[in-house]
């Protein structure tokens, strides 16, 4: 007390202090986190992809060569393409989210039903989604399959045909974000200011040019968003196919990047390859993604 | 103010860095203090074998005095979590390791050679336990099947060959004979007998057989003189004209002889509901299909698998090893756990009762094969698999099995007879061959 009233200067930043430490222990927590559990694994990473490592004995440098090997691996170049070919699901994916979104934006009875309908394939546990659609896919007794019978046509062995594997592989993918990107689409709707509508319906503007010229460049934001975060998860896609094709699929057919770096890590003792392999993944995505970053930035001036 | 930011930011990260190591130090701390023996047990399987395990190991820290920390995961997860954990330097002291691992682990320090422990212990027999068991996890630093121990097996899975007793006796044939191998031409003799049209509405309901080439290839394979290797495992060996037969033999069943169901119903799956439902007359047995084929509404028993030009049968036996980690604390106690695991009557006896093994040890698995009463009658068939006839599968003999795999990836189209079998070999020898090259290389062996 007394020397709060001798000092008051020192007083105030002692205190400022012991605010600032306890702040910066609290922000050291997640940058800590960051550093060990990010930063080091990332560096480590890219020490990895330059050794030969099977993940049990120490790496043992060997330069560039696993970087030769990539480009000589028949095996990586067709994950690679199976995983380009699957994101072709992503637009197809888009497009039923929206005009799903537009659906459930009108007055109409039931539409929380159908939303939570659309959404929950997205909370449900990927494992379990993989399993039961491995089982709807079945070529004998399979649901779709028997759905198909119905209508005379005489379906696939979806999971074991080179030719239709990787689209079943995306159609279970558009089902399962489709909620997600529907309920984002949702949102960009109802933002959508009611006066710009009113405005175009007094100049004569008829629903089809109201979506053109209103809708659309209302949700480009959330369609932005949407094609890059649907890009970087659908270039990491594993686990369905992990669970559905076990063995890749036949021909290599269904086995994706992250598959096959998985496949070369953790089965085949080729550590050190796989971290270089998740390092070409890892600069496609980026590179990807600031390319998209610059459209966006382009077609934005566009509009203005 | 900057440099009190600097000092406080360094004071928080070194507060925070110290409480995290104090963290991991409690943890370690705490199992050596007390005294108490710790030792972690990591293995995957189903809730049989975690029911028997935990039995045998409440046994075992009771007789020893020792804790013993159970991790269970998913068969998926297994290798994933135990690779984790071995880069992260957390090796549970005991965990399994499958044959085709022990290579790679032997090489690298990982699993502790017991070879002492196990031939002095007088808690195990030795010669009780299935020699394919314990040669499966010798290792010389060349060769698998030779040499030091470093694994018990937890089991011996012989694959055997089975028949619908009540299919061929509806349709008034012999029975296959229990000891006398069918030659390929009888048994596709055999098969197409069977294959017919039992309701008469114009399609097949009934097959011969219905075989996954994965899973099945192998015995017809071995049966006609050929093999994956060579006796030193450096040369891929799939380029014989014996070997094209066999190949060509098992893709014509379907494509020429029609004897199994069509090609888009042929996946392993199909025809194992198939033959569950009775419509299919030669299917495989595992030991860990017993419990499930124990409620098949029709007899049905075990034989050898057909022989090709060689004119002996064989088969492929699967097989899971415990082992001992290299930097446990508790060498003794973890190898007494391993063999508590492999060697206990009654976890042994849990697991058949389960219907998910055949017995461990010898003596026992002579009285369970005694008893015809249950199905199959012939449980002879798959101790003789063991002791004289089975052999490892090809891949897992090797420092990984990336070249094995390699000859399933693209062989499709010569089970849909869109490619012809020696062709597809001679394609795929080469790629196999690299393959197995750079795993020698990597393992320091050969060329």
């Amino acid at each position: 007390m007394t020397t709060t009233t001798r000092r008051p200067t020192l007083q105030r930043s002692t205190l400022h202090r012991t605010e600032h430490r306890a702040a910066l222990a609290f922000v050291a927590i997640p940058v800590l986190g960051f550093l060990i559990f990010t930063l080091y694994p990332l560096l480590y990473s890219v020490y990895a992809s330059f050794t030969s490592w099977n993940g049990l004995s120490a790496p043992i440098f060997v330069g560039i060569d696993n970087y030769i090997a990539m480009a000589n691996d028949p095996y990586f170049l067709q994950s690679m393409w199976n995983t380009l070919f699957m994101m072709l699901g992503i637009p197809i994916g888009l497009v039923i989210s929206l005009v799903l979104a537009l659906a459930l934006n009108r007055k109409m009875r039931a539409t929380t039903f159908f939303r939570t309908v659309y959404y929950l394939p997205v909370i449900s546990s990927i494992a379990a989604v993989a399993i039961l659609w491995q089982w709807a896919y079945n070529g004998d007794f399979g649901l779709i399959n028997q759905t198909l019978a119905f209508v005379g046509i005489d379906g696939p062995n979806w999971l074991q045909n080179t030719a239709t594997v990787k689209p079943a592989l995306m159609i279970m993918a558009i089902w399962k974000g489709l909620g997600y990107s529907m309920l984002l689409y949702l949102a960009a709707l109802q933002s959508v200011p009611r006066h710009l509508y009113e405005a175009a319906a007094l100049d004569g503007a008829g629903t089809i040019q109201q979506f053109r010229n209103i809708t659309l460049p209302m949700v480009r934001p959330v369609t932005f968003f949407l094609v890059v975060t649907s890009v970087i998860g659908g270039s990491q896609i594993f686990v369905e196919v992990n669970i559905m094709t076990p063995t890749g699929g036949p021909e290599f057919s269904s086995a994706t990047i992250v598959w096959y770096i998985w496949q070369k890590a953790f089965d085949n003792l080729q550590m050190g390859y796989a971290s270089s392999m998740s390092i070409v993944l890892g600069l496609l995505v980026f590179l990807i993604t600031f390319i998209q970053f610059r459209l966006n930035r382009r077609n934005q001036f566009s509009i203005e | 103010m900057t440099k009190s930011r600097l000092t406080a930011a360094t004071v928080a990260m070194v507060a925070t860095a110290g409480l995290l190591l104090t963290g991991c130090a409690g943890g370690a701390a705490g199992a050596g203090d007390s005294g108490e023996k710790k030792l972690t047990f990591m293995f995957r399987g189903g809730p049989d074998e975690q029911k028997a395990y935990e039995k045998a190991v409440g046994e075992f820290e009771e007789a020893n005095g020792v804790d013993v920390n159970i991790i269970v995961t998913t068969a998926d997860q297994y290798p994933t979590k135990l690779k984790a954990a071995i880069a992260g330097r957390q090796i549970p002291d005991v965990f399994y390791i499958g044959p085709g691992d022990l290579q790679a682990y032997v090489k690298n320090g990982i699993v502790k050679d017991i070879t002492e422990y196990v031939e002095g212990s007088d808690t195990i027999d030795l010669d009780n336990i299935w020699d394919h068991g314990v040669d499966s996890y010798r290792f010389d630093g060349e060769l698998i099947g030779q040499g030091a121990i470093y694994a018990l097996p937890k089991d011996v899975g012989p694959f055997s060959f089975g028949y619908n007793k009540t299919m061929f006796e509806a349709a008034g044939i012999p029975l296959p004979d229990v000891d006398e191998p069918y030659t390929l031409e009888e048994f596709v003799d055999v098969a197409k007998q069977l294959t017919k049209d039992t309701n008469g509405d114009g399609t097949l309901d009934q097959w011969g057989t219905g075989l996954n080439v994965q899973w099945n290839l192998q015995p017809f394979v071995w049966g006609n003189g050929a093999d994956w290797l060579n006796e030193d495992r450096t040369k891929v060996t799939v380029d014989t004209p014996e070997f094209a037969e066999a190949l060509q033999w098992f893709a014509d069943l379907q494509n020429v002889h029609g004897v199994t169901p069509s090609v888009g119903e042929a996946q392993t799956l199909d025809t194992y509901q198939r033959w569950m439902k009775g419509e299919i007359g030669f299917f495989p047995v595992a030991p860990w299909d017993l419990s499930t084929y124990e409620k098949l509404d029709f007899e049905w028993d075990t034989i050898p698998y057909p022989a090709g030009v060689s004119g002996e049968t064989s088969a492929w036996i699967g097989t899971l090893g415990i082992a001992v980690s290299n930097s446990t604390k508790h060498p003794d106690e973890a190898v007494k756990l391993v063999e508590y695991l492999t060697a206990n009557e009654e976890a042994q006896q849990t697991l058949v009762d389960a219907g998910i093994q055949i017995p461990n040890l010898k003596d026992m698995a002579e009285t369970w094969a005694a008893d015809t009463s249950t199905m199959p009658a012939n449980k002879q068939e798959f101790l003789q698999i063991v002791t004289d006839y089975g052999r490892g599968l090809p891949g897992g003999n090797t420092y990984n099995g990336e070249w094995y795999d390699e000859f399933f990836t693209n062989i499709q189209p010569v089970i849909d007879g869109k490619m012809t079998a020696a062709d597809y070999l001679a394609e795929v020898q080469p790629k196999m061959q690299a393959f197995l090259d750079s795993a020698n290389q990597q393992a320091g062996i050969g060329g």
